[in-house]
């Protein structure tokens, strides 16, 4: 089955557990349409680099999917009528990849914000980029 | 201004004789520097890796405005540049990175 993932801002007054649930029911339309979710990211609570809809901070999820179109053409569908989710994305993609470099939680319910993050090693992507520089 | 011409006039110019950026060519009665051709900053960088969510790259390739820089001026590769270029305007739909900063402090 093609591979997908979506992304989508929920408002920022949404309470974690909202949040969550939120997560969850959209989950349930691709596996009724007999689709996978591969994995599931939370960004934490972001702020935007423009007001969308009034809101200047929000919610970011990432769903990994492997369904069928109909069952994305559905999310889609549901996504757009909801008042929660502020904007979203669905995009195509060869393969799955691993933890992006925005992940914070699996769930919004994992997130401490208090909780100090452990400093990552930088990867060779970083190494490579502090070369990187141009005279504009 | 920002769009300064690289100065192209340096071939031949005494000056450039350190400059790692000139290979010297000796001809049959004088010798001139020619500049040397860039490479792709990107190249160690599989196509995979530029995607809408590696924000700390996005933003190398991004003028103070939030313009997408030129390959002109970067040289990156035709392909990387165009997934870049596609990987910006993701972003920039998921308010990630802003369409345009107005709120430049003038010169």
């Amino acid at each position: 089955m093609p591979r997908y993932e979506t992304v989508f801002i929920a408002r920022q007054d949404l309470t974690v557990e909202d949040l969550d649930a939120l997560t969850a029911k959209l989950s349930k339309i691709i596996t009724d349409e007999k689709g996978k979710i591969v994995s599931k990211e939370y960004w934490g609570l972001r702020s935007l680099a423009y007001k969308v809809k009034k809101n200047s901070r929000g919610h970011y999820v990432l769903l990994n999917i492997d369904a069928k179109y109909a069952a994305v053409a559905e999310l889609n569908r549901v996504m757009g009528f909801n008042e929660d989710i502020i904007r979203s994305a669905t995009y195509t993609v060869e393969e799955h990849t691993g933890e992006s470099p925005l992940f914070v939680s699996t769930t919004a319910k994992d997130f401490k914000p208090g909780k100090v993050s452990v400093k990552k090693e930088p990867s060779k992507i970083d190494l490579v980029l502090d070369q990187v520089q141009f005279d504009v | 201004m920002a769009f300064q011409k690289p100065n192209q006039n340096n071939a031949g110019a005494p000056q450039a004789a350190g400059d790692e950026n000139y290979i010297k060519v000796s001809l049959v009665n004088q010798s001139v520097f020619i500049r040397k051709k860039k490479s792709c900053p990107l190249r160690t960088i599989p196509l995979a890796e530029i995607n809408y969510k590696n924000l700390r790259l996005l933003n190398k390739f991004l003028s103070e405005r939030g313009k997408i820089l030129p390959s002109r001026i970067t040289n990156v590769e035709v392909k990387k540049q165009r997934a870049l270029a596609n990987a910006i305007k993701k972003a920039r739909h998921l308010a990630l990175i802003s369409q345009i900063k107005k709120d430049l402090t003038t010169n």
